[in-house]
């Protein structure tokens, strides 16, 4: 179902990926809309195809078929070129790892994206205090991750994520390797960031925790939508409509 | 870039025990360059000068025929009006003195046995004058004007064959100038070491007017003139070549190098072995180095990944790893120059020597000079080497599927 006013929609994609002498099938004709300032968790067990769809969706992988749109842009169309400019100025990633820079300081990783889109020095340091204020670490911004707790990497990675002001940021199990109180923290932080910057959030987890504060669940399994909390609740107004008329 | 740059120089220092090793490997070879290449520079130094004040000057007049032509008899193609000759280079700049020579053969004898010999006339002072002494193993050099006897050097050769020591006569016999067969008896006042075993073989040194007497010529062979400095050579030949103009015959002048055969080939031998040597590090280095940086990259696949997610342009990538190598190269040069001239200061003051290589006969000083092209030459192959190195791994690291360096463990 293709939704023109959607920021992304992505069109019956399937990926394939071949092993020696076989072929594994991780998503399967998949199609999906986000909109803008959504907050959507993509849950399944494991091998259900949630990192695929992220990596898809993020444009560091390429679809075996179908398209995926971002702000109307079919990025199959796209040069090698041309996507690494969509992901640095549209797209922000968490990832499960922090995978931040480990040489870097906190605002220094937190700079990164700004200082590949070559923005000005002044400019930087002022973007980059806002964000760090955002996640509430401005007090650790001189700090080497080797430093910061895990939760505080975390933190530091959502800034980098929000810090050029990105139309999308994909989170890949951004809990997985947080406590209860640092992840409950983190899931609190993400939403918070959702409602007062109308920031879209797109993560993969299958942490229960994450799940109750998300508005929109898309349950894979098996390469493909087991459920959609929005198309149920579409319904379910439908249903309600048509009753009540 | 200077946060580019930063990057960079902080992940030189990541792992700082294999960057050690890498500035050891690295300045190892830098230094070893440096000190052999300061030897060789030393040696040659030592050779040239030695070559200069054993007699060859720096440059020397000669009868333009002398080089057209074989002389039918001795000094025919020599200079005839050479004090004129010697008077107007003597007045030119960086000029220490002006020497006439006379060389010629004949036979020696002792009275019982004859041996060829080659036979150089001076004048003494003239010699002494521009430090052309002889390098005298026993006895006095020769007197400027010998009145009753007439004085000879020998070599140690001509020594040890002849069985003659210092105070003892020997009869030379030699061609003159005309054709005649001549001879005169001299006395050896002085045992010369010329340094060159062949040399000392048949090695004779008699005054000017003795030769003049005994060749029946009152020409020269040439002129040897003798400078304050050798860097000098070039712009004093240049000043020459007016005054060497309107005289009786026509003059030319060689410089030393142009004399040096030895010289030369000693150093175009040496010059060979330290371009054989620096291939060998050069090559050393680079191999050595595309290995650690394989590995530096192996361990930031995920790193790789997560700036290619962000949409880091791939050549940036290429340019961190070359920026990374040519920075541990510049360190790595810098470590190799501070410890290769330590070394070598170190090795000048413990005043060793080296034994007396083939065809010398005195011990060698090891000295390493301080040469600043060498240094800069052996920083810029060790820094090219580690920029070249980083090719291969920075390539890869910018070709690496962003999905999969994500999931690299």
């Amino acid at each position: 179902m293709k939704r023109t006013d959607a920021l992304v929609n992505v069109e019956e994609v399937s990926r394939r990926f071949a092993l020696d002498h076989s072929a594994v099938t991780a998503l399967d004709c998949l199609t999906l809309a986000i909109d803008r300032g959504e907050f959507l968790t993509i849950s399944g067990p494991s091998g259900s195809g949630k990192s695929t769809l992220l990596n898809l969706i993020g444009c560091i992988d390429k679809p075996t078929n179908g398209r995926i749109l971002i702000e109307g842009v079919d990025t199959s169309r796209l040069s090698a070129s041309q996507t690494s400019a969509l992901r640095r100025e549209k797209i922000g990633f968490v990832f499960q790892t922090f995978n931040l820079i480990p040489v870097f300081t906190a605002a220094e990783n937190v700079e990164y994206p700004l200082l590949v889109q070559g923005i000005s020095n002044a400019e930087r340091r002022r973007r980059v205090a806002e964000a760090l204020e955002n996640v509430g670490l401005s007090a650790r911004a001189n700090h080497r991750p080797d430093l910061l707790s895990g939760g505080e990497r975390q933190r530091v990675a959502i800034a980098r994520a929000i810090v050029h002001r990105p139309a999308l940021i994909l989170a890949d199990e951004p809990t997985a390797n947080l406590d209860t109180r640092n992840a409950t923290q983190l899931i609190e932080l993400m939403r918070d960031l959702n409602r007062t910057l109308g920031l879209t959030f797109v993560f993969s987890t299958h942490d229960q925790r994450l799940l109750e504060h998300t508005p929109r669940i898309v349950r894979l399994t098996d390469g493909r939508i087991e459920s959609d909390t929005s198309t149920e609740i579409a319904s379910h107004a439908q249903v309600f409509a048509a009753s009540v008329s | 870039m200077l946060k580019f740059l930063l990057l960079a120089f902080r992940n030189v220092f990541r792992n700082r025990r294999r960057t050690v090793m890498t500035l050891l490997m690295v300045g190892g070879g830098v230094a070893g360059l440096l000190l052999v290449g300061g030897f060789f520079a030393f040696m040659f130094r030592g050779l040239r000068e030695s070559t200069i004040r054993n007699g060859l000057g720096h440059i020397q007049i000669f009868n333009a025929e002398h080089f057209r032509r074989d002389e039918v008899h001795v000094l025919d193609a020599g200079i005839s009006d050479w004090q004129r000759v010697a008077a107007n280079v003597r007045s030119a700049e960086h000029v220490r003195g002006v020497a006439p020579r006379i060389e010629f053969y004949g036979m020696l004898s002792n009275g019982v046995k004859s041996s060829v010999f080659m036979g150089s006339a001076v004048d003494p002072e003239a010699e002494r004058a521009m430090s052309f002494s002889p390098r005298l193993a026993s006895g006095r050099d020769l007197a400027e004007s010998a009145s009753g006897e007439i004085e000879a050097l020998v070599g140690t050769g001509v020594a040890r064959s002849m069985s003659v020591k210092v105070g003892d006569g020997l009869t030379i016999l030699a061609v003159t100038a005309d054709g005649a067969l001549n001879g005169i008896d001299v006395q050896v006042v002085g045992i010369v070491n010329t340094g060159f075993k062949d040399l000392d073989d048949r090695y004779l040194r008699i005054t000017l007017p003795s030769a003049q007497r005994l060749l029946q010529s009152d020409r020269v062979t040439n002129l040897v003139v003798g400078l304050d400095k050798t860097e000098n050579t070039d712009a004093v030949a240049a000043a020459f070549t007016p005054r060497l103009r309107g005289l009786s015959q026509e003059m030319t002048m060689k410089k030393w190098i142009d004399l040096a055969a030895y010289y030369k080939q000693v150093r175009t031998l040496f010059s060979g072995i330290f371009l054989f040597l620096g291939i060998i590090v050069f090559f050393m280095v680079l191999m050595a180095s595309v290995n650690t940086l394989l590995m530096a990259m192996m361990e930031r696949t995920r790193e790789i990944g997560t700036m290619l997610a962000m949409g880091t342009p791939r050549p940036w990538i290429v340019a961190l790893f070359m920026l990374e190598a040519t920075i541990t190269g510049i360190l790595g040069a810098v470590v190799g120059l501070v410890g290769g001239n330590l070394i070598g200061v170190a090795l000048n003051a413990s005043g060793l020597h080296l034994p007396p290589p083939p065809g010398l006969s005195v011990e060698m000083a090891f000295r390493v000079l301080h040469v600043p092209a060498l240094m800069i030459v052996a920083s810029v192959m060790v820094v090219v080497s580690l920029a070249l190195a980083s090719i291969l791994p920075a390539v890869r690291a910018s070709r690496l599927q962003i999905a999969e360096a994500l999931a690299h463990v």
